[in-house]
Protein backbone atom coordinates (compact mmCIF):
# COMPACT_ATOMS: atom_id res chain seq x y z
CA UNK A 1 0.00 0.00 0.00
CA UNK A 2 1.26 3.60 -1.17
CA UNK A 3 2.26 5.80 1.74
CA UNK A 4 1.73 9.28 1.75
CA UNK A 5 3.91 11.50 1.79
CA UNK A 6 5.59 14.38 2.89
CA UNK A 7 6.92 16.61 -0.10
CA UNK A 8 9.45 19.36 1.05
CA UNK A 9 9.40 22.21 -1.30
CA UNK A 10 12.77 24.50 -1.18
CA UNK A 11 11.90 28.39 -3.41
CA UNK A 12 15.03 28.69 -4.62
CA UNK A 13 16.40 32.47 -6.32
CA UNK A 14 19.86 32.67 -7.85
CA UNK A 15 20.98 29.65 -6.35
CA UNK A 16 19.87 30.06 -3.10
CA UNK A 17 16.89 29.03 -1.11
CA UNK A 18 14.56 31.82 -0.20
CA UNK A 19 10.93 32.44 1.79
CA UNK A 20 8.10 34.83 1.45
CA UNK A 21 4.99 35.06 2.12
CA UNK A 22 2.24 34.82 -1.22
CA UNK A 23 5.51 35.27 -2.83
CA UNK A 24 6.64 38.67 -2.24
CA UNK A 25 9.30 39.72 0.86
CA UNK A 26 11.58 37.09 0.36
CA UNK A 27 13.99 36.32 3.00
CA UNK A 28 17.54 33.80 2.51
CA UNK A 29 17.34 30.92 4.33
CA UNK A 30 20.05 28.65 3.40
CA UNK A 31 21.97 26.46 0.98
CA UNK A 32 19.62 24.36 -1.20
CA UNK A 33 21.75 21.59 -1.32
CA UNK A 34 22.24 21.65 2.24
CA UNK A 35 18.98 21.79 2.92
CA UNK A 36 17.99 19.35 0.55
CA UNK A 37 20.40 16.57 2.46
CA UNK A 38 19.52 17.64 5.78
CA UNK A 39 15.44 17.27 5.30
CA UNK A 40 16.20 13.69 3.05
CA UNK A 41 17.98 12.73 6.91
CA UNK A 42 14.51 14.32 8.77
CA UNK A 43 12.42 11.70 6.72
CA UNK A 44 11.34 13.78 3.67
CA UNK A 45 9.83 11.77 0.46
CA UNK A 46 10.66 13.98 -2.23
CA UNK A 47 12.25 17.14 -2.77
CA UNK A 48 10.82 19.98 -4.66
CA UNK A 49 13.18 22.91 -6.19
CA UNK A 50 10.43 25.87 -7.08
CA UNK A 51 12.92 28.78 -8.96
CA UNK A 52 10.85 32.04 -8.29
CA UNK A 53 12.79 34.07 -10.70
CA UNK A 54 12.40 32.35 -13.56
CA UNK A 55 14.26 33.76 -16.22
CA UNK A 56 16.49 32.16 -18.75
CA UNK A 57 19.51 32.73 -16.94
CA UNK A 58 18.48 31.65 -13.84
CA UNK A 59 17.01 28.22 -15.73
CA UNK A 60 20.74 27.04 -16.18
CA UNK A 61 21.35 28.25 -12.86
CA UNK A 62 18.48 25.73 -11.60
CA UNK A 63 19.51 23.11 -13.64
CA UNK A 64 22.99 23.33 -12.23
CA UNK A 65 21.44 23.20 -8.59
CA UNK A 66 19.51 20.11 -9.74
CA UNK A 67 22.70 18.18 -11.14
CA UNK A 68 24.56 19.41 -7.34
CA UNK A 69 21.98 17.70 -5.86
CA UNK A 70 21.16 15.02 -7.45
CA UNK A 71 24.57 13.83 -6.65
CA UNK A 72 23.89 13.43 -3.10
CA UNK A 73 20.57 12.94 -2.59
CA UNK A 74 19.31 10.06 -2.94
CA UNK A 75 15.03 10.38 -2.94
CA UNK A 76 13.01 12.24 -5.90
CA UNK A 77 13.60 15.54 -7.37
CA UNK A 78 11.54 17.72 -8.81
CA UNK A 79 11.79 21.15 -10.47
CA UNK A 80 9.74 23.99 -11.34
CA UNK A 81 9.65 27.45 -12.08
CA UNK A 82 10.07 28.81 -15.68
CA UNK A 83 10.49 25.52 -17.44
CA UNK A 84 8.04 25.88 -20.65
CA UNK A 85 9.31 23.24 -23.65
CA UNK A 86 9.84 19.99 -24.18
CA UNK A 87 13.41 20.52 -24.12
CA UNK A 88 13.64 21.96 -21.02
CA UNK A 89 12.09 19.08 -19.30
CA UNK A 90 14.58 16.88 -21.33
CA UNK A 91 17.34 19.20 -19.61
CA UNK A 92 15.37 19.30 -16.02
CA UNK A 93 15.71 14.82 -16.34
CA UNK A 94 19.41 14.87 -17.72
CA UNK A 95 20.36 17.02 -15.19
CA UNK A 96 18.98 14.74 -12.42
CA UNK A 97 15.67 15.72 -11.65
CA UNK A 98 12.84 12.93 -11.80
CA UNK A 99 9.92 15.00 -12.68
CA UNK A 100 9.13 18.41 -13.89
CA UNK A 101 6.49 20.75 -12.67
CA UNK A 102 4.39 22.88 -15.40
CA UNK A 103 2.56 25.70 -14.54
CA UNK A 104 1.87 28.78 -16.37
CA UNK A 105 3.44 26.89 -19.51
CA UNK A 106 0.67 24.26 -19.42
CA UNK A 107 -2.20 27.03 -19.04
CA UNK A 108 -0.41 28.89 -21.99
CA UNK A 109 -0.40 25.95 -24.04
CA UNK A 110 -2.07 22.69 -22.24
CA UNK A 111 -0.38 20.26 -25.15
CA UNK A 112 3.33 20.64 -23.93
CA UNK A 113 1.66 18.36 -20.90
CA UNK A 114 0.76 15.86 -23.52
CA UNK A 115 4.62 16.25 -25.24
CA UNK A 116 6.25 15.49 -22.06
CA UNK A 117 4.55 12.67 -21.39
CA UNK A 118 5.22 11.42 -24.58
CA UNK A 119 8.53 11.71 -24.59
CA UNK A 120 9.34 11.13 -21.19
CA UNK A 121 6.24 9.27 -19.45
CA UNK A 122 3.63 10.49 -17.31
CA UNK A 123 5.23 9.85 -14.16
CA UNK A 124 7.91 12.35 -14.66
CA UNK A 125 5.09 15.21 -15.52
CA UNK A 126 4.01 17.45 -12.92
CA UNK A 127 0.90 19.96 -13.23
CA UNK A 128 1.00 22.51 -11.12
CA UNK A 129 -1.63 24.45 -10.13
CA UNK A 130 -2.21 27.50 -8.33
CA UNK A 131 -5.61 28.75 -7.35
CA UNK A 132 -7.54 31.13 -5.49
CA UNK A 133 -11.52 31.43 -4.38
CA UNK A 134 -13.85 33.31 -6.29
CA UNK A 135 -17.62 33.46 -6.21
CA UNK A 136 -18.22 30.03 -7.46
CA UNK A 137 -14.96 28.15 -6.84
CA UNK A 138 -11.49 28.47 -7.58
CA UNK A 139 -9.97 30.23 -10.22
CA UNK A 140 -6.67 28.94 -12.08
CA UNK A 141 -4.17 32.02 -11.39
CA UNK A 142 -0.52 32.47 -12.91
CA UNK A 143 2.72 34.00 -11.81
CA UNK A 144 2.61 33.52 -8.18
CA UNK A 145 -1.24 35.13 -8.49
CA UNK A 146 -0.35 38.34 -10.07
CA UNK A 147 -2.26 37.45 -13.20
CA UNK A 148 -6.10 35.79 -13.01
CA UNK A 149 -6.33 32.66 -16.29
CA UNK A 150 -10.29 32.97 -16.51
CA UNK A 151 -9.68 28.97 -16.02
CA UNK A 152 -11.91 27.25 -13.45
CA UNK A 153 -9.68 24.97 -10.91
CA UNK A 154 -11.31 21.42 -11.16
CA UNK A 155 -12.11 21.61 -14.93
CA UNK A 156 -8.16 22.28 -15.39
CA UNK A 157 -7.18 19.73 -12.90
CA UNK A 158 -9.41 17.21 -15.17
CA UNK A 159 -7.99 18.82 -18.30
CA UNK A 160 -4.28 18.39 -17.12
CA UNK A 161 -4.49 14.69 -16.04
CA UNK A 162 -6.58 14.11 -19.62
CA UNK A 163 -3.61 15.64 -21.29
CA UNK A 164 -1.20 13.44 -19.33
CA UNK A 165 -0.26 14.77 -16.30
CA UNK A 166 1.19 12.13 -13.92
CA UNK A 167 -0.04 14.08 -10.70
CA UNK A 168 -0.75 17.67 -9.65
CA UNK A 169 1.00 19.68 -7.45
CA UNK A 170 -2.38 22.22 -6.34
CA UNK A 171 -0.81 25.48 -4.61
CA UNK A 172 -3.75 27.41 -2.56
CA UNK A 173 -2.53 31.01 -3.25
CA UNK A 174 -5.24 32.42 -0.40
CA UNK A 175 -3.53 29.82 2.23
CA UNK A 176 0.19 30.34 0.65
CA UNK A 177 2.69 31.43 3.65
CA UNK A 178 -0.71 32.32 5.87
CA UNK A 179 -0.14 28.50 8.18
CA UNK A 180 -3.59 28.84 8.94
CA UNK A 181 -4.07 25.58 7.32
CA UNK A 182 -4.48 23.58 3.65
CA UNK A 183 -7.52 25.06 1.71
CA UNK A 184 -9.40 21.61 2.49
CA UNK A 185 -12.30 22.57 0.42
CA UNK A 186 -10.38 23.08 -2.69
CA UNK A 187 -7.98 19.46 -1.79
CA UNK A 188 -11.22 17.64 -1.23
CA UNK A 189 -12.63 18.92 -4.54
CA UNK A 190 -9.75 18.64 -6.82
CA UNK A 191 -8.82 14.76 -5.15
CA UNK A 192 -12.68 13.57 -6.07
CA UNK A 193 -12.27 14.95 -9.21
CA UNK A 194 -9.11 12.92 -10.74
CA UNK A 195 -7.32 9.93 -10.45
CA UNK A 196 -3.82 10.81 -10.21
CA UNK A 197 -2.06 11.92 -6.84
CA UNK A 198 -2.94 15.14 -5.85
CA UNK A 199 0.40 17.27 -3.42
CA UNK A 200 -1.82 19.42 -1.38
CA UNK A 201 0.04 22.79 -1.00
CA UNK A 202 -0.41 26.56 0.81
CA UNK A 203 -0.99 26.87 4.23
CA UNK A 204 0.97 24.18 6.47
CA UNK A 205 1.07 25.55 10.00
CA UNK A 206 1.80 22.52 12.16
CA UNK A 207 1.92 18.97 11.65
CA UNK A 208 -1.97 18.27 12.09
CA UNK A 209 -2.82 20.93 9.43
CA UNK A 210 -0.76 18.03 7.02
CA UNK A 211 -2.84 15.39 8.69
CA UNK A 212 -6.01 17.11 7.65
CA UNK A 213 -4.53 17.63 4.44
CA UNK A 214 -4.42 13.77 3.85
CA UNK A 215 -7.59 12.73 5.34
CA UNK A 216 -9.82 15.36 5.45
CA UNK A 217 -8.29 16.64 2.32
CA UNK A 218 -8.32 13.93 0.39
CA UNK A 219 -4.23 14.68 -0.71
CA UNK A 220 -1.84 11.76 -1.63
CA UNK A 221 0.84 13.78 -0.58
CA UNK A 222 1.66 17.36 1.32
CA UNK A 223 3.82 20.15 0.41
CA UNK A 224 5.69 21.68 3.42
CA UNK A 225 8.01 24.36 3.40
CA UNK A 226 8.40 27.78 5.41
CA UNK A 227 6.85 25.78 9.26
CA UNK A 228 10.22 23.74 8.91
CA UNK A 229 12.71 26.45 7.13
CA UNK A 230 11.55 28.28 10.86
CA UNK A 231 12.37 25.02 12.89
CA UNK A 232 8.99 25.44 13.91
CA UNK A 233 8.67 21.72 13.34
CA UNK A 234 10.57 18.80 11.79
CA UNK A 235 9.67 16.36 9.04
CA UNK A 236 9.95 13.43 11.78
CA UNK A 237 7.72 15.30 13.53
CA UNK A 238 5.02 15.54 11.23
CA UNK A 239 5.60 11.47 10.82
CA UNK A 240 4.79 10.97 14.21
CA UNK A 241 1.87 12.66 14.07
CA UNK A 242 0.46 11.24 10.71
CA UNK A 243 1.78 7.52 12.48
CA UNK A 244 -0.20 8.34 15.61
CA UNK A 245 -3.24 9.27 13.06
CA UNK A 246 -3.31 5.89 11.83
CA UNK A 247 -2.12 7.20 7.89
CA UNK A 248 -0.09 5.20 6.05
CA UNK A 249 4.08 6.90 6.40
CA UNK A 250 7.30 5.89 5.72
CA UNK A 251 9.45 5.96 9.21
CA UNK A 252 13.18 6.25 8.67
CA UNK A 253 15.35 4.88 11.15
CA UNK B 1 35.25 -2.42 -8.65
CA UNK B 2 33.81 -1.17 -12.00
CA UNK B 3 30.16 -1.45 -12.62
CA UNK B 4 28.72 -1.10 -16.13
CA UNK B 5 25.44 0.71 -16.57
CA UNK B 6 23.74 -0.35 -19.93
CA UNK B 7 22.43 2.54 -21.50
CA UNK B 8 19.46 1.77 -24.02
CA UNK B 9 19.91 5.61 -24.94
CA UNK B 10 16.89 7.00 -23.51
CA UNK B 11 18.34 9.06 -20.40
CA UNK B 12 18.81 10.03 -17.03
CA UNK B 13 21.44 7.60 -15.49
CA UNK B 14 23.10 10.19 -13.28
CA UNK B 15 21.28 9.48 -10.45
CA UNK B 16 22.03 5.57 -10.62
CA UNK B 17 25.60 6.16 -11.19
CA UNK B 18 25.67 8.76 -8.22
CA UNK B 19 24.47 5.60 -6.05
CA UNK B 20 26.76 3.47 -7.34
CA UNK B 21 29.56 5.68 -6.38
CA UNK B 22 28.27 6.28 -3.22
CA UNK B 23 28.12 1.94 -2.26
CA UNK B 24 31.98 2.34 -3.30
CA UNK B 25 32.12 1.22 -6.77
CA UNK B 26 33.05 2.81 -10.21
CA UNK B 27 30.46 3.09 -12.50
CA UNK B 28 30.77 2.77 -16.42
CA UNK B 29 28.32 3.32 -18.90
CA UNK B 30 28.18 1.60 -22.01
CA UNK B 31 26.02 2.05 -24.77
CA UNK B 32 27.53 -1.36 -26.43
CA UNK B 33 25.22 -4.71 -25.11
CA UNK B 34 27.80 -6.66 -26.36
CA UNK B 35 30.62 -5.07 -23.94
CA UNK B 36 28.21 -5.14 -21.41
CA UNK B 37 28.64 -9.19 -21.31
CA UNK B 38 32.36 -8.94 -20.46
CA UNK B 39 31.17 -6.42 -17.57
CA UNK B 40 32.33 -7.44 -13.96
CA UNK B 41 28.94 -6.40 -12.77
CA UNK B 42 26.25 -5.14 -14.82
CA UNK B 43 23.48 -3.39 -13.98
CA UNK B 44 20.71 -2.46 -16.03
CA UNK B 45 18.87 0.86 -15.48
CA UNK B 46 15.45 1.76 -15.05
CA UNK B 47 14.49 4.82 -17.42
CA UNK B 48 12.68 4.17 -21.08
CA UNK B 49 9.98 1.92 -22.36
CA UNK B 50 10.38 -2.02 -23.19
CA UNK B 51 10.52 -2.19 -26.69
CA UNK B 52 13.07 0.16 -28.18
CA UNK B 53 15.02 -0.73 -24.70
CA UNK B 54 14.89 -4.59 -26.12
CA UNK B 55 15.60 -3.43 -29.74
CA UNK B 56 18.94 -2.02 -28.23
CA UNK B 57 20.57 -4.96 -27.28
CA UNK B 58 18.70 -7.29 -29.82
CA UNK B 59 21.98 -8.51 -31.51
CA UNK B 60 23.61 -9.32 -28.09
CA UNK B 61 20.49 -10.74 -26.43
CA UNK B 62 22.02 -14.44 -26.41
CA UNK B 63 25.22 -13.79 -24.90
CA UNK B 64 24.25 -11.10 -22.46
CA UNK B 65 21.96 -14.27 -21.83
CA UNK B 66 24.83 -16.72 -20.96
CA UNK B 67 26.92 -14.49 -19.29
CA UNK B 68 24.09 -13.65 -16.86
CA UNK B 69 23.39 -17.68 -16.20
CA UNK B 70 27.08 -18.16 -16.14
CA UNK B 71 27.21 -16.22 -12.96
CA UNK B 72 27.90 -12.32 -14.37
CA UNK B 73 25.78 -10.58 -11.50
CA UNK B 74 23.45 -8.36 -12.72
CA UNK B 75 20.91 -6.10 -11.38
CA UNK B 76 18.15 -4.98 -13.34
CA UNK B 77 16.26 -1.78 -11.77
CA UNK B 78 12.67 -1.15 -13.17
CA UNK B 79 12.11 -1.42 -16.63
CA UNK B 80 15.65 -3.33 -16.06
CA UNK B 81 13.69 -5.95 -14.33
CA UNK B 82 11.41 -6.14 -16.91
CA UNK B 83 13.96 -6.42 -19.58
CA UNK B 84 15.42 -9.72 -17.86
CA UNK B 85 11.86 -11.14 -18.34
CA UNK B 86 10.45 -12.76 -21.24
CA UNK B 87 8.51 -10.23 -23.07
CA UNK B 88 6.45 -7.54 -21.87
CA UNK B 89 2.32 -6.21 -22.72
CA UNK B 90 4.10 -2.61 -22.87
CA UNK B 91 5.64 -3.38 -26.30
CA UNK B 92 7.22 -5.91 -28.65
CA UNK B 93 10.77 -7.55 -28.71
CA UNK B 94 12.05 -10.94 -26.63
CA UNK B 95 13.25 -9.67 -23.13
CA UNK B 96 16.03 -11.63 -21.99
CA UNK B 97 14.55 -14.73 -20.58
CA UNK B 98 16.90 -14.79 -17.34
CA UNK B 99 13.54 -14.91 -15.40
CA UNK B 100 10.58 -17.29 -16.58
CA UNK B 101 7.47 -14.97 -16.81
CA UNK B 102 5.51 -11.91 -18.82
CA UNK B 103 5.18 -8.51 -17.70
CA UNK B 104 1.85 -6.84 -17.38
CA UNK B 105 0.20 -3.73 -17.08
CA UNK B 106 -0.33 -3.38 -12.92
CA UNK B 107 -4.49 -3.96 -12.55
CA UNK B 108 -4.82 -0.57 -10.02
CA UNK B 109 -6.63 2.08 -11.62
CA UNK B 110 -3.92 4.39 -10.70
CA UNK B 111 -1.33 3.61 -12.87
CA UNK B 112 1.46 4.45 -12.66
CA UNK B 113 2.16 3.45 -9.00
CA UNK B 114 4.27 6.70 -7.88
CA UNK B 115 5.49 6.73 -4.44
CA UNK B 116 6.66 4.76 -1.85
CA UNK B 117 5.45 1.15 -0.85
CA UNK B 118 6.17 -1.54 1.72
CA UNK B 119 8.18 -4.78 1.06
CA UNK B 120 6.25 -7.71 2.02
CA UNK B 121 6.97 -11.18 3.13
CA UNK B 122 10.69 -10.58 2.14
CA UNK B 123 12.74 -13.63 2.17
CA UNK B 124 15.76 -11.67 0.50
CA UNK B 125 18.94 -11.35 2.46
CA UNK B 126 20.06 -8.34 0.95
CA UNK B 127 16.73 -6.73 2.30
CA UNK B 128 17.99 -7.57 5.96
CA UNK B 129 21.29 -6.87 5.63
CA UNK B 130 20.64 -3.01 4.05
CA UNK B 131 17.58 -2.45 6.27
CA UNK B 132 15.17 -1.79 3.40
CA UNK B 133 11.94 -2.01 4.09
CA UNK B 134 10.42 0.96 1.76
CA UNK B 135 11.13 1.70 -1.34
CA UNK B 136 10.09 4.33 -4.01
CA UNK B 137 8.15 3.38 -6.88
CA UNK B 138 7.66 4.96 -10.52
CA UNK B 139 5.57 1.90 -12.52
CA UNK B 140 2.70 1.44 -14.82
CA UNK B 141 3.94 -2.39 -15.33
CA UNK B 142 5.31 -5.37 -13.60
CA UNK B 143 6.82 -8.86 -14.01
CA UNK B 144 4.75 -11.91 -13.49
CA UNK B 145 7.13 -14.66 -12.46
CA UNK B 146 6.02 -18.39 -13.55
CA UNK B 147 8.02 -19.66 -10.66
CA UNK B 148 6.97 -17.70 -7.08
CA UNK B 149 10.06 -19.02 -5.06
CA UNK B 150 12.57 -16.74 -7.16
CA UNK B 151 10.07 -13.84 -5.69
CA UNK B 152 12.55 -12.01 -2.58
CA UNK B 153 9.76 -9.84 -1.94
CA UNK B 154 6.50 -8.14 -2.69
CA UNK B 155 4.08 -5.19 -3.04
CA UNK B 156 0.66 -4.61 -3.44
CA UNK B 157 -0.86 -1.64 -5.23
CA UNK B 158 -4.90 -1.08 -5.12
CA UNK B 159 -5.18 -5.27 -4.57
CA UNK B 160 -2.51 -5.72 -7.18
CA UNK B 161 0.73 -7.85 -5.76
CA UNK B 162 3.16 -7.85 -7.55
CA UNK B 163 7.33 -9.05 -7.41
CA UNK B 164 9.35 -6.71 -5.97
CA UNK B 165 12.65 -8.21 -5.97
CA UNK B 166 13.62 -11.63 -7.93
CA UNK B 167 16.64 -13.34 -7.97
CA UNK B 168 18.59 -16.20 -9.99
CA UNK B 169 22.30 -17.05 -8.81
CA UNK B 170 23.91 -14.31 -7.80
CA UNK B 171 21.60 -11.99 -10.26
CA UNK B 172 18.56 -9.95 -9.01
CA UNK B 173 15.81 -7.88 -10.90
CA UNK B 174 14.10 -5.07 -8.73
CA UNK B 175 11.01 -2.91 -9.38
CA UNK B 176 11.57 -0.16 -7.18
CA UNK B 177 14.15 2.29 -7.29
CA UNK B 178 17.39 2.16 -4.96
CA UNK B 179 18.85 5.02 -6.22
CA UNK B 180 15.67 7.02 -5.27
CA UNK B 181 15.11 4.75 -1.89
CA UNK B 182 17.58 7.04 0.50
CA UNK B 183 20.29 5.69 2.66
CA UNK B 184 18.83 1.81 2.80
CA UNK B 185 18.48 2.25 -1.17
CA UNK B 186 21.98 3.10 -1.53
CA UNK B 187 22.85 0.36 1.10
CA UNK B 188 21.03 -2.55 -0.57
CA UNK B 189 23.06 -1.26 -4.12
CA UNK B 190 26.24 -1.67 -1.72
CA UNK B 191 25.23 -5.30 0.02
CA UNK B 192 24.35 -6.34 -4.08
CA UNK B 193 27.92 -4.96 -4.91
CA UNK B 194 30.01 -7.09 -1.82
CA UNK B 195 28.34 -10.08 -3.03
CA UNK B 196 29.33 -9.67 -6.51
CA UNK B 197 32.86 -9.38 -5.26
CA UNK B 198 32.64 -12.29 -3.19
Amino acid sequence: MLRKRVVVCLDVKDGRVVKGTQFVELRDVGDPVALAMRYEAEGADEIVFLDISASADDRATLFDLAQRTAERLFIPLTLGGGIRRVEDVGLALRAGADKVALNSAAVRRPEVLTECAARYGAQCVVASIDARRNATGWEVVVKGGREATGLDAVAWARECEARGAGEILLTSIDRDGARTGYDLELTSTIAAAVRIPIVASGGAGNASHVNDALTMGGADAALVAGILHDRLTTVSEIKDAMAQAGIPVRRVA
Amino acid sequence: MRVTILDYGVGNLHSLSKAIAAAGAEPVIVDDASAATRAEVLVLPGVGAFAPAAARFVAAREPLRDAILAGLPTLGICLGMQLMFDASDEGSGAGLGVFAGRVTRLTSEAVPQIGWNALDDPTEPLLAESGLREVYYANSFACRAVDPAIVGAWSEHEGDRFAAVVRRQRSLGVQFHPEKSSTQGVAFIRAFLQEAAA
